[in-house]
C-alpha cells in the first residue's frame, strides 16, 4: 500500500492557515504521507507542520467557491485552512481522514522517522527492569527478577521480567496467572525503602459466582506480609461494581481466604466515562464568550475535578498504608491496566523523592505505565473530539499527569521537571514521531521490533539541549515524603493544557523567563560571594602567617 | 467612657490555636482597651502576639468542666481559637472583647493612640494632595482648573476641598450643578489619558425625578468637557444601574441624563451589584472556601451560586469598555451609579490600572487609592464595620473595596510583570481597610476626617 494512493492532491497554493495566537498567513499546502505542511509565501518558512496522527477529526465547510477545513488536534489546538476550490478541498479533506485513521501501526510516523540529532543515549535501553531492581538492593533478600513471562505467554500484557518474592517460584506464578484478570498476576510495583512495605499490583481474581479460589495467590501476597501484621487491598472499583464482577468471572478477594488483608474499596471512574469528561471539559474550555455562572457550571458538569480528587484522595491513601500504618498493599482495579497504574504511580510521586527527578519520572513512566502494559494505543486513538464512536478510548494517562501538575503545583520546589515536560509527554502519547507509546504492551512492541526500527522519546528529551526547556529552575532537592491537599479548594483547572490555545501565555512565559534569570544571576551572585569568602580566608592566614615570629 | 470598665479580667491562662499552619501558642492572655495579647510564659514578655480587637468580627464561647473556648471569626477572614483556663475567665473575657470590639466611636478607635517608633504624626498625611495630581493633568492640558468651591464642604460632603473641573465653568456654575447631583456630587474629574487627550469623570446621579428636571449648568459642565477634549469628541455616560433600577430612581427623585439634554454623549448601562447582595456573596464565598471536606461537585457548585467571580467578571469587563472606550475610540466617560461612592469608584479607578502605567507603580497605586477611594469619599466607615463573620445584621456594609483589590489580583496573574506591588500589598490593603492601628481608612469621607 503506497501512501501516494490515499493522496489524492499532494499540494495546493494560495491555501489561508488560521491558527491561535497567530494571524492569518498565506502560503501552498502539502500532504506527505504522514505530515500535512503550510509553507508561508513569503519567506517559505514552515508555518504549520502537522502528523496526520494528531488529528482528531475535521469539519469542511463551503461558502461559494472557498472550502474550509477545520482541523481540531489531540492536542486540543483547533487549525483552519481556507482552500480555493470545492475539489481541491474535497481531495485534501477526504485524503486527511484516510490518512489519519490508519490502522496498521507499522505505517506510522514513528517507523519512517530519522532523527537529525546524534544519538548520544538509546533510550530503548535506559530503564530496563535490571537496573530498576539494582537499584532496590536492600530488597534483594526478599525479592527476585523472575522471567517466567520471557516469551509472553504467561502474561500478555506484562514484561518479560517482572519482580515477586522470592519464595514463590515460576510455577506458582503460573498458576497464579490462571487466577487474575488478563493473567496479570501480583508483581512488585514498589519498594519503600524507610520500612521495607511494598506496593504490589494485579489483576481482579477470578472468584466467579462458585467462590473459586487460589492458594498459590494467597500465598504470594501473604509472602509480603511480616508477621502478625496485616495488610490493605486497594480495590479500585465501588464494593458493588466488585460484587457484580463476579458476574463475570471476576470479583475481589474474600476476607475467608484472605484473612491477614483488609479490603478498602474507593470508586476511580473509567473508560467512557472519564472520555465523555474529557470532551465536556475541552468544549467548555473552547467557549470564550460565556458568562461565569456558566462556566462554572460547566466545570462542574464534566466532572473532570471529581475525578482528580479521587484518583489523588486513593493515592494519598496507599502511601499512608506504606508510610504512616508499616503495611504493604495490593492495588487493583478490574484490569489492572487503568486506575491500578494511576494509583500506583502517583502513589510513589507522593513517597520518593527519586520519581520528582527527570530521570526517575522517565524510569516511572516505563516500569508503571509502559512495561506494566497500559494500552496506549487503543487509549489515545481519540481524544476530546473524536466524533466516531469510540470503544477503548480513555484519558487515563491525561489525568494521570493532570494529577502530577496538581502536586507539582503544591510542592513548586520539589520537582526537577517542570510544567512544559508533562505537557510534552501528553503531546507524544497521543501523537508521536518517536516509538515509546506505540503499542499495548510489550509484547506488541516486540513483535513490531520497536527498538530496532523505531528511536526513542527518551533519547531526544534526555539531551543537554531539551532538557534545559524542561527542567524546573525552583527545584532543590529534598527527601520528603510530600503529602498533598485533596481538599476541592486546593485542585485546579490545569489551564497549561486546557486554555493552551484560547488565550496566550505570552506574559507569564515572560515572567517565567524572569523567573528563570534571576535565579541564574542568583547563582552566579552566590558563586562570587563564595570565591570572595574563600579569598579573604586566604589572605587573613597569609596574614596570619607572616605576623607570627 | 473608660475602657477599664469594659474590661472585667484583666489576665488568664491560655493557649492559642491559629490553624493547621502554625504551632499553638501558650502562655498569658490579656485585654487591654484595644488589644488582645498572649504572652509566651507566665510572666509579661517583650514577645507578644497581638490582636486587634476591631479586627474581631464575631466570637463564639464554650464551656465544658472548668476551661472554656472562644472562637474569634476575624474581619480579615482569618479562625482563632483561645483555650482558656477557668470557666469564668473564659466568659469574662468573651464579654469583654464583645463590648471592646463593637465600640463605635471613632475616636476612641486604636489610630488615635497608635505611635510606631520611627514615624512622626503627620507624615504621610498629606502625601498626595488633589493639588499634586492637578500639576500632573495641567502639564498635559489647560482645559481643567481646579476648582476649591467645596473648601468648606458645603457644596458636597463627600468630596474632598479641592477638585478638578472644566476651565470654562466658574464656581457658581459648579455649585448649581452639585444640587442637580444625588449628594451633592457633581461631575469631577477623575483621570486624564494623555495619548488619546480624552478624560474619565465620576458624579452621583442626576436627580431628574418624576418631572424630569434639567439642570443647564450641568449641561453646561458635561458640554465644556467634550468642547475641552478633541474637537468632535464623543461621551459615553457608563451608569452601573440596569436601565430598569434607573428608571425607577426617577421615581424617587434620581434618574438618568436625557439624550436631548446633552447632545455628544451616549448612555450605556453596565450593571454592578452593591450593597446587600455583595455582601452576601462575600459571606457565602467565605463559607464555601472555609469547607475542607465537601465534594468537588459541592465546592463547584457553591463557588457558582455565591457569584462572587460573576461580579469580578462584570466589574472588569465594565472597567474594560471604559478603558477601550478612551483609549481606541477617542471618548470621554463619564460614571456613574446611584451614590457615585460605590461601583462608579470601582470603574474609575480600575479603569486607570488598565490605561495608566504610573498607577501600577507603588507611588502610583498608592495615589490611586488616596484619590480614587479615600478622598473620592468611599464610605469604608459603614462598609467596613463588618466583614464576612458577623451575626449582626448587616446595615451599610458591602466588600466593594475587597471586589477592586480582588480585580487588581486578576490583572496582576495574567500580567505578573506589569504591576510593581505584589499579592502582599493587596492583602495589607485588605486588612487595614477593616481594622488597623493606621488611620488612612477611618471615617468615610475628608469632611469627618
Amino acid at each position: 500500500m503506497e501512501f501516494a494512493e490515499l493522496i489524492k492532491t499532494p499540494r495546493v497554493d494560495n491555501v489561508v492557515l488560521h491558527r491561535p495566537f497567530y494571524p492569518a498567513v498565506e502560503g501552498t499546502l502539502c500532504l506527505t504521507g504522514h505530515h500535512l505542511i503550510l509553507s508561508s509565501r513569503q519567506d517559505n518558512t514552515e508555518e504549520l507542520w502537522l502528523l496526520h496522527s494528531n488529528i482528531d477529526a475535521i469539519d469542511k465547510r463551503f461558502v461559494g467557491p472557498l472550502g474550509t477545513i477545520i482541523i481540531k488536534c489531540k492536542d486540543f489546538r483547533i487549525i483552519q485552512l481556507d482552500i480555493p476550490g470545492m475539489e481541491e478541498c474535497l481531495n485534501i479533506a477526504s485524503s486527511i481522514e484516510a490518512l489519519s485513521t490508519l490502522d496498521s501501526i507499522t505505517l506510522m510516523y514513528p517507523f519512517f522517522y530519522r532523527p537529525m540529532f546524534e544519538v548520544i543515549e538509546d533510550g530503548w535501553h535506559s530503564f530496563l527492569p535490571e537496573q530498576e531492581f539494582e537499584l532496590y538492593s536492600s530488597a534483594i533478600s526478599e525479592w527476585r527478577l523472575s522471567y517466567v513471562n520471557k516469551e509472553f505467554s504467561v502474561c500478555p500484557s506484562y514484561p518479560p521480567a517482572v519482580i515477586v518474592p522470592k519464595a514463590i517460584d515460576d510455577d506458582a506464578l503460573r498458576k497464579v496467572a490462571t487466577f487474575r484478570h488478563g493473567g496479570r498476576f501480583p508483581v512488585l510495583s514498589y519498594y519503600h525503602k524507610k520500612n521495607g512495605m511494598v506496593i504490589m499490583r494485579s489483576g481482579q481474581p477470578l472468584t466467579g459466582t462458585n467462590g473459586r479460589r487460589c492458594k498459590e495467590d494467597e500465598k504470594l501476597i501473604n509472602a509480603t506480609l511480616r508477621a502478625g501484621k496485616r495488610g490493605y487491598i486497594i480495590d479500585t472499583r465501588p464494593l458493588n461494581v466488585a460484587q457484580q464482577a463476579r458476574a463475570k468471572g471476576g470479583g475481589f478477594e474474600q476476607e475467608a481466604h484472605y484473612p491477614q488483608w483488609r479490603r478498602i474499596h474507593k470508586s476511580i471512574e473509567r473508560y467512557h466515562i472519564l472520555q465523555e469528561s474529557l470532551i465536556k471539559l475541552v468544549e467548555s474550555c473552547n467557549d470564550q464568550t460565556q458568562n461565569m455562572d456558566r462556566w462554572l457550571s460547566k466545570l462542574e458538569a464534566s466532572n473532570w475535578l471529581t475525578h482528580i480528587k479521587e484518583i489523588l484522595t486513593t493515592a494519598c491513601l496507599a502511601a499512608q498504608c506504606l508510610d504512616r500504618e508499616g503495611a504493604s498493599i495490593l492495588i487493583h482495579g478490574t484490569e489492572g491496566t487503568d486506575s491500578t497504574l494511576q494509583v500506583t504511580s502517583l502513589a510513589q510521586i507522593i513517597l520518593e523523592p527519586r520519581s520528582r527527578t527527570i530521570r526517575g519520572f522517565e524510569a516511572l513512566i516505563e516500569r508503571e505505565w509502559l512495561q506494566a502494559g497500559h494500552p496506549f494505543q487503543q487509549r489515545c486513538a481519540q481524544s476530546a473530539y473524536c466524533n466516531s464512536k469510540q470503544k477503548w478510548e480513555s484519558p487515563v494517562f491525561l489525568l494521570f499527569l493532570d494529577c502530577v501538575w496538581q502536586i507539582l503545583r503544591q510542592f513548586p520546589c520539589s520537582f526537577e521537571f517542570n510544567e512544559n515536560f508533562l505537557i510534552m509527554l501528553f503531546e507524544h502519547a497521543y501523537a508521536s514521531q518517536f516509538g515509546t507509546f506505540l503499542g499495548n504492551n510489550e509484547s506488541e512492541r516486540c513483535k513490531l521490533k520497536l527498538q530496532q526500527k523505531t528511536m526513542s522519546l527518551w533519547s531526544w528529551v534526555n539531551r543537554p539541549s531539551e532538557l534545559s526547556k524542561f527542567t524546573n529552575p525552583l527545584f532543590e532537592a529534598n527527601n520528603l515524603v510530600i503529602w498533598p491537599s485533596v481538599a476541592p479548594q486546593s485542585l485546579q483547572l490545569w489551564e497549561g493544557i486546557f486554555l493552551r490555545w484560547n488565550r496566550s501565555s505570552k506574559y507569564l512565559d515572560e515572567a517565567y523567563e524572569e523567573m528563570v534569570n534571576i535565579i541564574e544571576y542568583n547563582k552566579e551572585l552566590q558563586a562570587k560571594v563564595n570565591l570572595l569568602r574563600r579569598q579573604l580566608a586566604e589572605l587573613e592566614t597569609e596574614d596570619g602567617v607572616q605576623e607570627s615570629p | 467612657m473608660e475602657f477599664a470598665e469594659m474590661i472585667r479580667t484583666g489576665q488568664a491562662q491560655a493557649e492559642l490555636l491559629r490553624g493547621p499552619e502554625e504551632p499553638p501558642l501558650r502562655g498569658t492572655l490579656c485585654i487591654t482597651g484595644h488589644h488582645l495579647l498572649l504572652s509566651p510564659g507566665p510572666q509579661a514578655t517583650p514577645d507578644l502576639w497581638l490582636l486587634l480587637l476591631r479586627n474581631v468580627d464575631s466570637i463564639e464561647k464554650r464551656v465544658a468542666g472548668d476551661s472554656g473556648t472562644i472562637t474569634l471569626r476575624c474581619k480579615d477572614l482569618r479562625v482563632l481559637q483561645l483555650d482558656i483556663e477557668g470557666v469564668e475567665a473564659t466568659l469574662d473575657i468573651a464579654r469583654s472583647i464583645e463590648a471592646l470590639s463593637s465600640l463605635e466611636s471613632v475616636i476612641t478607635s486604636f489610630p488615635f493612640f497608635y505611635r510606631p517608633k520611627g514615624l512622626r504624626l503627620g507624615d504621610a498625611w498629606h502625601f498626595h494632595p488633589p493639588e499634586c495630581y492637578y500639576k500632573r493633568v495641567a502639564r498635559e492640558t489647560n482645559a481643567w482648573r481646579l476648582s476649591e468651591a467645596n473648601e468648606d464642604f458645603s457644596l458636597c460632603p463627600s468630596y474632598p476641598r479641592a477638585v478638578i473641573v472644566p476651565r470654562a465653568v466658574d464656581d457658581s456654575a459648579v455649585a448649581r450643578s452639585a444640587r442637580f447631583r444625588q449628594g451633592g456630587r457633581f461631575p469631577v474629574l477623575s483621570y486624564f489619558h494623555a495619548p488619546s487627550g480624552t478624560v474619565l469623570l465620576r458624579a452621583g446621579q442626576p436627580l431628574t425625578g418624576p418631572q424630569k428636571r434639567r439642570c443647564s449648568e450641568d449641561e453646561e459642565l458635561l458640554r465644556a468637557v467634550l468642547a475641552g477634549a478633541r474637537p468632535g469628541a464623543r461621551g459615553f455616560i457608563v451608569d452601573t444601574r440596569s436601565p430598569q433600577a434607573a428608571k425607577q430612581a426617577r421615581m424617587t427623585g434620581g434618574g438618568t441624563e436625557a439624550k436631548a439634554a446633552y447632545p455628544g454623549w451616549k448612555r450605556l448601562h453596565r450593571p454592578l451589584e452593591r450593597g446587600r447582595p455583595l455582601q452576601e456573596s462575600f459571606v457565602r464565598l467565605v463559607e464555601a472556601c472555609g469547607d475542607l471536606e465537601q465534594s468537588m461537585d459541592r465546592w463547584l457548585n457553591r463557588l457558582e451560586s455565591c457569584r462572587w467571580l460573576s461580579h469580578v467578571k462584570e466589574t472588569l469587563s465594565t472597567a474594560c469598555l471604559a478603558a477601550q472606550s478612551m483609549e481606541q475610540e477617542g471618548a470621554c466617560i463619564l460614571v456613574h451609579g446611584a451614590e457615585g461612592t460605590d461601583s462608579t469608584l470601582l470603574i474609575t479607578s480600575l479603569a486607570q490600572l488598565i490605561l495608566d502605567p504610573l498607577s501600577r507603580t507603588m507611588a502610583g497605586f498608592q495615589e490611586l487609592i488616596e484619590r480614587e477611594w479615600v478622598q473620592a469619599g468611599h464610605p469604608f466607615q459603614l462598609r467596613c464595620a463588618h466583614s464576612a463573620f458577623s451575626h449582626a445584621r448587616p446595615k451599610h456594609e458591602a466588600p466593594t473595596f475587597l471586589l477592586f483589590l480582588d480585580c487588581v489580583w486578576q490583572l496582576g496573574r495574567q500580567f505578573p510583570l506589569s504591576l510593581e506591588f505584589g499579592e502582599g500589598m493587596l492583602l495589607a490593603l485588605f486588612d487595614h481597610a477593616y481594622a488597623s492601628p493606621f488611620g488612612t481608612f477611618l471615617c468615610n469621607n475628608e469632611k469627618e476626617r
